[in-house]
């Protein structure tokens, strides 16, 4: 039998193609998912054992927070390097630094943007511990001098000699290149930048003075590297609060954090590949279906010759196995190519993330081609049993392929799921878990998968009237067709649906998000200009912008405002940081209790949901600990509803922190009677001269704002570009079997005078109706997905959702498209159907 | 014998319907070369129930295939009235099918997704054309199919649907209608109603009509039978009688 099935499946080499190809793109994603995740892991890994490759031992300071989003370290004082060099096994040992600096090109534009790789700002030293070494020229001396990566120089224009310009935490400065260094063979780390000065200019520039990031040491080869951080762990002052780590240690460390934070995104990916897979699913199930059905007579035959039910059953299921384990190879193979199309991707929505090479592992291998045979031959098992149950008999008669069966148990059952899914999303709605609403957007989805059926004959009858009156009998057997095996026509739409459904939500979603963005920045910032940069939380404006910017005569005021990590009772969120001073009727908070101004170092502000579900009210205590481990007592001095973040405090309890503080926006307000141009040639002159941020007024701030809602929802349309691709696949292979299926119906409409141009547009339209009958039914789910998760989202209930009726209506001309593309080949090949041979045949 | 001849060219050519000149059909070529049809010269009279018959393998279907447009002659050339099919493009044959030609085949005749009135009138909508009304109905008439016009071809029985195919071959009014084994799938009784009804379309409203078939029977029912063996005319026979047919073939296969 297994021979049998063997023969049948290579002889159907056209099944074969096409059921293949379902696998194929199913798997592919999933494959190229993994590959670029793999691929991306290795790129960092090689990256930091580089990186510390001479590093034997590490110490730093033990205070830190933890966001969630990588973890923000106190810095350490570089006294205590003369206490280690004098531990027993210490060969050498430096000051390290990792801090925000941006290096101004000769042309006067900022090197590297604030969502690329990091700007970074550390020390050349000629201790052997430290990381760098001098390529070129030498070594940077006293406050004036500086070194750059080998990249960063050429993309800067700059050569030795030259005088560059750097932004740091202290404001933007001028240095005479000295040197071009490197570490080893690598010029530039994963594309970041590096301005490199001596010790002390570092840290007076990059920090505060007589602090480092962290200290690294060589050993002299007599301890391990166990021994060498116990040593001089014991070494360190006790009070110091420092702690010592292995080479390896901090290695793995840094590794492992990086790849938390790219965890999110590559779990991200994987989402949707299993949404791509899923769709992929429903195709191949489909084509299992209908090529079951279409061999019913052979299957009738087998069964009359005398294979049992078993074997007819089995050797269906081991034709699905074959071409699973076919289409999982091909698609790990095609999916290596699409892992360098999501780097294109990513790169081109501004998430450049550095891979270098290709990794590939054995494991990514085993998970496609598993995966993609189990779901292969899962999706077989229901189109088997039915083979198998064909009765004997069915080899002698002319079997009707378009049978219709009783829909009322699909549509009883179909009811009660989306009756549940309902029952939980009205409970979202008014405030259960987003467990529930998860749960109950699956029953609704769930509930109307399996009542397709019945939708698919009414509504498709109905979307193919206006076909009908505009293209006459041709129209009208498009329609009839679309209509006429509604379980085809409800799972070929499916993948239209789910994908359609997916992006309508999404992108009803953006909108209302995008239109709380600038609700919530048009009422809380109340200026002319905002200067700005996007550093997800690393470096961004030097605090003296504002004061610079506040002594214009063309501006009246400005306040800078920024995010920094911190421990508030008992989290570890990002804080809003605002000077109380210079903020009154420039930036609103948008007090719900208490006032926003004279807020004190001693006080805190809480968003008001916060404090509710907190329970703080005002004049409640909470802790907070700064990153460089001071922590104090405040007072809630009032809550309020409009900003980033849920509490706020004021920038005076930074003074004298070894924290680094940067602005990550500046609001100005100019002074009365001055003119946009004057305004704006005052301001960039001192922002271009310092090489941060971006200048705009009140409206294009708003508008940029809005628009990073634009960048996601870009990111999220290239991921469902692959579904897209796999639902059009899925109504080729249905039309293609479909026309085969009706080559007699076909060959006698030639016969009697119907023209190649009317059999395209007859199977033109049955492919835009079925499309459409998936987009339609996938618009309305995703708009009540939208409506109920921004409505359980947000408190203030149904008035936050913004319809985006031109994208959705864009959705139905896309889906109207995706139909007209689909039909392309298999109408071609209804056209070449040989109208003797297919009224002949049986 | 005595009723039969082989010469049909003496025939006025103003009143042929469709003809076919050194019509041959080749399949194939070199060891494997089948010659469906081998220099065959025939005309059909308009107004006239041809038949054409012959043993399976004669080339009887492959000549009403082409001349009815459905294939192509390897050489020669076959003329609907006085046009030449082998001078038209593949649309031009298409529209020629659609309103001068009707068929009727042997099984599978209609649409299952149109119901029987939409399945007369297809050739009709086909070319965007309203048609004669008083015409089909006087066709439906004929047929007696007035109360079902608005079953679905799987709702109708065998013969039913064999009348339906055979007012829809009559609905635009066409040139000539090819029957190929009209009654092949259908019980004596039905059988027999097809041949009537195809009758009374020739002579009570004067259509032209040829069929294939290889049933004596059913080719008594002509006005004249042209025999093909291995691909040549064999002979032909004007006012048939089952018994004359019967046993003009049984000369043939000597």
């Amino acid at each position: 039998m297994f021979r049998l099935s063997l023969k049948m499946t290579i002889a159907r080499k056209g099944r074969l193609f096409l059921t293949s190809l379902a696998i194929i793109l199913g798997t592919s994603f999933l494959s190229g998912t993994t590959i670029f995740s793999d691929t991306i892991n290795s790129t960092f890994d090689r990256l930091f054992t580089d990186v510390f490759r001479d590093v034997d031992a590490y110490v730093r300071s033990t205070d830190s927070v933890d966001t969630g989003f990588g973890e923000q370290r106190a810095p350490s004082p570089v006294a205590v390097l003369d206490t280690i060099l004098k531990v027993k096994g210490v060969s050498a040992a430096v000051g390290d630094m990792q801090s925000y600096a941006r290096v101004i090109a000769k042309d006067g534009k900022p090197i590297g943007q604030d969502q690329g790789p990091p700007t970074f700002g550390g020390i050349a030293s000629e201790s052997s511990a430290g990381l760098w070494s001098v390529e070129d020229g030498r070594l940077p001396n006293g406050a004036k001098e500086m070194m750059l990566d080998r990249e960063t120089a050429e993309k800067g224009k700059y050569e030795i000699g030259d005088s560059v310009r750097v932004t740091a935490l202290s404001g933007t400065r001028q240095f005479t290149l000295v040197g071009i260094a490197n570490y080893g063979d690598i010029s530039s780390p994963g594309g970041a930048t590096f301005a490199l000065f001596d010790q002390p200019t570092a840290s007076e520039f990059l920090l505060r003075p007589g602090f480092v990031d962290a200290i690294l040491i060589q050993g002299d080869g007599t301890l391990s590297d166990e021994e060498l951080a116990k040593t001089i762990n014991a070494a360190l002052p006790a009070d110091a609060k420092l702690e010592t780590l292995t080479g390896a240690e901090i290695t793995e460390e840094t590794t492992s954090q990086i790849k938390t934070v790219l965890g999110f995104f590559t779990a991200f990916l994987t989402a949707f590949s299993f949404i791509a897979l899923g769709i992929g699913c429903f195709v191949i199930y489909n084509v299992f279906s209908i090529t079951a059905a279409q061999r019913q007579r052979e299957s009738a035959l087998l069964r009359a010759i005398g294979a049992s039910r078993r074997q007819v059953t089995v050797s269906l299921l081991v034709e699905a196995l074959i071409v699973g384990v076919l289409g999982s190879v091909i698609g790990f193979i095609a999916g290596i190519g699409l892992s360098r199309a999501l780097s294109a991707l990513l790169n081109a929505i501004g998430l450049e993330i550095p891979t270098r090479g290709l990794t590939i592992n054995s494991d990514a291998v085993v998970q496609t081609v598993l995966i993609g045979t189990v779901i292969t031959v899962l999706s077989a098992i229901l189109p088997a049993l039915r083979s198998g149950r064909v009765p004997p008999l069915a080899a002698m008669r002319d079997t009707a392929l378009d049978t219709v069966q009783k829909l009322t148990r699909r549509v009883t059952i179909g009811l009660v799921l989306i009756t549940a899914g309902a029952v939980g999303l009205f409970a979202s709605m008014n405030g259960a878990d987003v467990a529930v609403l998860g749960l109950g957007v699956l029953g609704v989805f769930a509930g109307v998968l399996v009542i397709g059926p019945a939708l698919s004959k009414p509504v498709a009858m109905m979307l193919g009237k206006p076909v009908s009156a505009l293209r006459g009998v041709t129209g009208a057997m498009s329609q009839q067709n679309a209509a006429r095996n509604p379980k085809r026509t409800a799972r070929t739409a499916a993948p239209v649906l789910i994908g359609v459904a997916l992006v309508t939500a999404f992108t009803a979603l953006a909108a209302s998000v995008k239109n709380e963005i600038r609700e919530s920045i048009g009422s809380s910032f109340r200026g002319d200009y905002a200067l700005s940069v996007n550093s997800r939380g690393f470096g961004g404006i030097p605090i003296s912008v504002t004061d610079q910017l506040t002594q214009l005569a063309e501006v009246d005021q400005a306040t800078g405002v920024g995010f920094i990590a911190a421990k508030v009772g008992d989290e570890s969120p990002f804080v809003l940081v605002f000077n109380p001073q210079t903020a009154d009727g420039l930036y609103d908070l948008a007090m719900v209790e208490g006032t926003q101004k004279g807020l004190t170092k001693t006080e805190i502000l809480v968003e008001a949901d916060k404090a509710l579900d907190k329970n703080l009210t005002i004049g409640s205590k909470i802790n907070i600990t700064l990153v460089d481990g001071r922590s104090a007592q405040l007072t809630v001095a009032g809550t309020y509803t409009d900003a980033y973040g849920n509490y706020a405090i004021s920038r005076e309890l930074f003074e004298g922190s070894a924290t680094p503080l940067f602005d990550s926006f500046v609001y100005i307000k100019t002074a009365e009677g001055v003119s946009d141009e004057s305004a704006r040639t005052a301001i960039s002159a001192v922002s271009e001269d310092l090489g941060v941020g971006t200048l705009e007024s009140r409206d294009e701030y708003i508008d940029t704002q809005a628009a990073q809602v634009d960048q996601f929802l870009a990111l999220i349309y290239g991921l469902l570009f692959l579904s897209v691709i796999i639902a059009i696949v899925g109504i080729i292979i249905t039309l293609l079997l479909s026309v085969f299926e009706r080559r007699r119906e076909i060959g006698l409409l030639r016969a009697v005078g119907m023209t190649r141009s009317q059999v395209r547009t007859m199977v033109r339209w049955e492919s835009v109706i079925t499309s459409l009958f998936g987009a339609v039914t996938g618009v309305v789910l995703g708009i009540l997905t939208g409506i109920v998760i921004v409505v359980s989202l947000n408190d203030s209930g149904f008035s936050a959702f913004t319809l985006p009726i031109g994208n959705t209506l864009f959705i139905l001309f896309g889906a109207f498209i995706i139909g007209v593309i689909a039909a392309v080949f298999p109408a071609w090949r209804a056209t070449r159907t040989e109208i003797i041979s297919a009224i002949a045949s049986a | 014998m005595n009723q039969t001849t082989q010469v049909t060219q003496n025939i006025d050519l103003a009143n042929v319907a469709a003809r076919a000149e050194s019509a041959s059909k080749i399949y194939g070529s070199g060891e494997s070369e089948v010659r469906a049809l081998d220099n065959v010269s025939v005309s059909f009279e308009r107004g006239k129930f041809s038949a054409i018959m012959g043993p399976s393998g004669s080339g009887k279907s492959t000549l009403m295939h082409c001349i009815a447009g459905l294939d192509a002659l390897t050489s020669g050339s076959v003329y609907i009235g006085e046009t030449d099919l082998s001078k038209l493009s593949d649309k031009e044959i298409t529209k020629l099918r659609r309103e001068k030609i009707g068929f009727i085949f042997q099984s599978f005749n209609l649409i299952p997704t149109l119901n029987a009135y939409e399945n007369i009138t297809l050739p009709l909508s086909l070319g965007k054309s309203k048609g004669d009304k008083a015409w089909i109905q006087q066709v439906i008439d004929t047929i007696s199919l007035n109360d079902r016009l608005d079953h679905r071809p799987s709702e109708l029985s065998g013969g039913q649907q064999q009348r339906v195919a055979v007012a829809r071959a009559l609905a635009t009014r066409p040139e000539i209608i090819f029957a190929d084994e009209p009654t092949g799938n259908l019980d004596s009784k039905s059988g027999g109603d097809i041949l009537k009804f195809m009758r009374r379309a020739v002579t009570d409203l004067k259509q032209t009509i040829v069929m294939v078939t290889h049933d004596a029977v059913s080719a008594s029912y002509a006005d004249r039978i042209v025999f093909l063996s291995d691909g040549h005319v064999a002979g032909e026979m004007t006012d048939p009688t089952p018994e004359k047919v019967l046993d003009f073939l049984k000369h043939l296969g000597e």
